[in-house]
């Protein structure tokens, strides 16, 4: 068995231990960490992300399995070099339910798709009040601040934490994302959002876009994926 | 002075088995539902090709395991990372001790649900709509239209994005605000409706405690003839939210509406898991929430719906389960995605309130018109339909109901990932008037037909 197929399928197994193992051998055979990445856990976790959409396997699986990609993109992400480094790769999100919301599986969800495409994710829970997550955003030099939620009453407050960012003067450093049950495009432009995504996989495209687009928020208008038939 | 039942449950939040919402969401609840399901032989019951179940001794196997599960697993105080578990005596005294007939609202206009067996001809209520997101201006005239509805047993009623133009924000003083306002206009538009005596359900507009506090058990907003809303986190997880409303509610003297989703494709996995899950989470929330109506309800996480084969088998497994093996209260949600206008709403309707009648639940709630996505987009009719169907399924058999589901379902499955949204409420329906209008009364006239030529007798 290669060590590619090794990584692999500690990934799969969702085995943080063997994950961690084998790219670090992957890495001491001189395999090229770029290859590593899009052989070793990119390839094998979108058909992850296709056997959860299509009920083949479940939420827990997707964590575990995110769990144990993110270990091994820890370890092989810092011997990339500059150049190899896709825009997106490595970029930190703070996700969160917002304030009032106790919902966590769409947030948990998204967090593991990121998680296994290679983002560095701070997962601040559920029921997280504007003030923190703008704090953790900058306490954490963020990339992309998510937004979750599965109550239409939250939008105020997603609304505020824009503005927020907006008062202290550290809107451009952050792209802010919203998802969630009753999330729309519509909301996302209402709030001043950067970027709608309707399911994880969505949220995974959209973060890789907006990292990569070579333009620093805010957009004028969000990046929509995955948008609702009207 | 005597303790209070609920002193148990708040002890156990406090001083419970330490676990973290991780270890108890991808470890204990998958392991222990995997166990289950092996033991039972359930694995890969479910049958898309008849999404109504009609062997009971499958359900009852299943009840066997979910009251197994509920033993085992208890429920995590997520605050507190404490689990609550209950004994089997605690457990049996608090079925048996649960109503199996409660009044809802005063006098005439009271309606009076009762433990139902599947196929029971005693009608499920039904409560209208679900807490779609409506604005301040529309409220009144929406929510009288709901309860000018006949059929429309129990009034809930959209939620309020702001009151008196002040957006409600989760735990502001604005959910105080609003929980005491919307009680006392719900109180007012059931006069105004001419059901004075109509039972309600609140608080929906404040997702926290303090709605409650503001608008349950006060002089002037909803009381103890109410139903106290509290819904807690998916899967077999409550919080200090829960437990505020719960206290809140038993200081008052009033009834406990709980509940709480089961996820397909989430911690327990396949719709069987949902179901185990479902079955625990609905027995469970008698000895830890003193409920008086429960909750078993289940979604699809894949479509936030539960009107696709999977969700319909399992509610009707699920329902069968808890209504042949107990005489609780249960309740349960058709999870629409379409909206107001379209004929896939009411389709979506007949297939999903129809098994949840027929399964025995005594209580449904609905709808959830445009997957409750959108603002405003709930109207009265749609309201109505729901109960009807409620009423007119409820005594028919499982096999007939089977057969409608097979009917019905190929005229909306392919779109509930990408659903017709439909249409505002005002574009089709008159709140002036209560009317829906032409386009829309043409609609729902043609479903009802069809409902009536496949055996509903509506």
């Amino acid at each position: 068995m290669s060590e590619i197929d090794r990584l692999r399928d500690a990934i799969v197994e969702g085995d943080e231990d063997q994950a961690a193992i084998a790219a670090n051998a992957a890495l001491e055979a001189g395999i090229d960490p770029a290859t590593l990445i899009k052989e070793a856990i990119n390839e094998p976790m979108d058909k992850v992300g296709k056997a959860f959409q299509d009920g083949d396997i479940f939420l827990p699986e997707l964590i575990i399995i995110g769990d144990a990609a993110r270990v091994a993109s820890d370890v092989i992400v810092p011997h990339i070099s500059l150049e190899d480094l896709d825009a997106s790769a490595g970029g930190k999100v703070v996700i969160g339910t917002i304030q009032g919301d106790m919902h966590d599986i769409g947030k948990n969800i998204v967090s593991a798709y990121l998680t296994a495409v290679g983002f560095k994710i701070k997962d601040l829970g559920t029921d997280v009040s504007p003030k923190e997550f703008v704090r953790a955003a900058i306490d954490e030099k963020a990339d992309v601040v998510a937004i979750s939620t599965l109550l239409s009453t939250t939008q105020p407050l997603f609304a505020n934490i824009v503005k927020t960012l907006e008062d202290a003067g550290q809107r451009d450093n952050f792209f802010i994302v919203v998802g969630g049950g009753p999330v729309t495009p519509e909301w996302a432009a209402d709030i001043g959002a950067d970027g709608y995504g309707r399911d994880a996989g969505d949220a995974a495209d959209l973060t890789k876009q907006l990292l990569s687009a070579g333009q620093k928020p805010p957009f004028d208008q969000p990046l929509v994926v995955g948008a609702l038939k009207q | 002075m005597n303790k209070p039942d609920i002193l148990k449950t708040l002890d156990r939040s406090q001083n419970g088995e330490y676990c973290t919402v991780k270890e108890w969401d991808v470890k204990r609840i998958p392991r222990r539902v995997s166990e289950k399901l092996k033991k039972y032989d359930l694995i890969k019951t479910s049958d898309p090709e008849n999404p109504v179940n009609v062997d009971g001794e499958l359900a009852d196997r299943f009840f066997k395991a979910g009251y197994e599960l509920a033993l085992e697993l208890g429920m995590l105080c997520e605050t507190t990372d404490r689990i609550i578990k209950v004994s089997e005596e605690e457990l049996e005294t608090a079925i048996n001790a649960a109503p199996s007939e409660l009044t809802v609202g005063v006098g005439e206009d009271a309606t009076v649900m009762k433990a139902r067996k599947p196929s029971d001809p005693y009608p499920s209520k039904f409560g209208a709509s679900l807490g779609i997101t409506t604005s301040e201006d529309v409220w009144p005239a929406l929510t009288e239209g709901i309860a000018r509805q006949q059929p429309v047993d129990v009034l809930e009623g959209g939620s309020l994005k702001s009151i008196h133009g002040l957006d409600v924000i989760p735990s502001a003083p604005s959910e105080t605000l609003v929980g005491f306002e919307q009680a006392k206009m719900h109180v007012k538009i059931r006069e105004k409706a001419g059901r004075p005596g109509m039972g309600g359900i609140g608080q929906i507009s404040a997702v926290t405690e303090y709605g409650q506090f503001g608008g349950y058990g006060l002089p002037g907003a909803l009381n103890t003839t109410d139903l106290s809303l509290i819904l807690f986190p998916s899967e077999l997880k409550v919080n200090y939210q829960t437990l505020h409303k719960v206290v809140h509610t038993i200081n008052v003297g009033g009834m406990i509406f709980a509940g709480s989703p089961a996820m397909i494709g989430g911690m327990p996995g396949p719709p069987e898991g949902a179901v185990l899950s479902c079955i625990a989470c609905a027995l469970l929330q008698y000895p830890i929430l003193q409920a008086d109506v429960g909750g078993g309800e289940i979604y699809d996480i894949r479509y936030l719906s539960n009107v696709n084969r999977d969700g319909i088998w399992a509610l009707s497994v699920t329902h069968q389960a808890l209504s042949r093996n107990t005489n609780l209260l249960t309740h349960g949600i058709a999870n629409q995605v379409s909206g107001p206008g379209t004929k896939e709403l009411l389709y979506e309707t007949i297939v999903g309130v129809s098994t949840i009648a027929a399964s025995g639940a005594a209580f449904g709630t609905g709808p959830r018109s445009a997957g409750g996505k959108l603002d405003d987009y709930l109207t009265p009719l749609e309201c109505r339909f729901c109960a009807e169907v409620s009423h007119a399924a409820s005594g028919l058999p499982l096999e007939k109901v089977n057969d409608i589901a097979k009917t019905i379902l190929p005229k909306y499955e392919t779109n509930i990932k990408d659903p017709n949204i439909g249409q505002i409420v005002h574009d089709v329906y008159d709140l002036e008037t209560f009317q829906p209008k032409p386009e829309w009364q043409k609609v729902y006239d043609e479903v009802k037909q069809e409902a009536i030529g496949l055996g509903i007798p509506l």
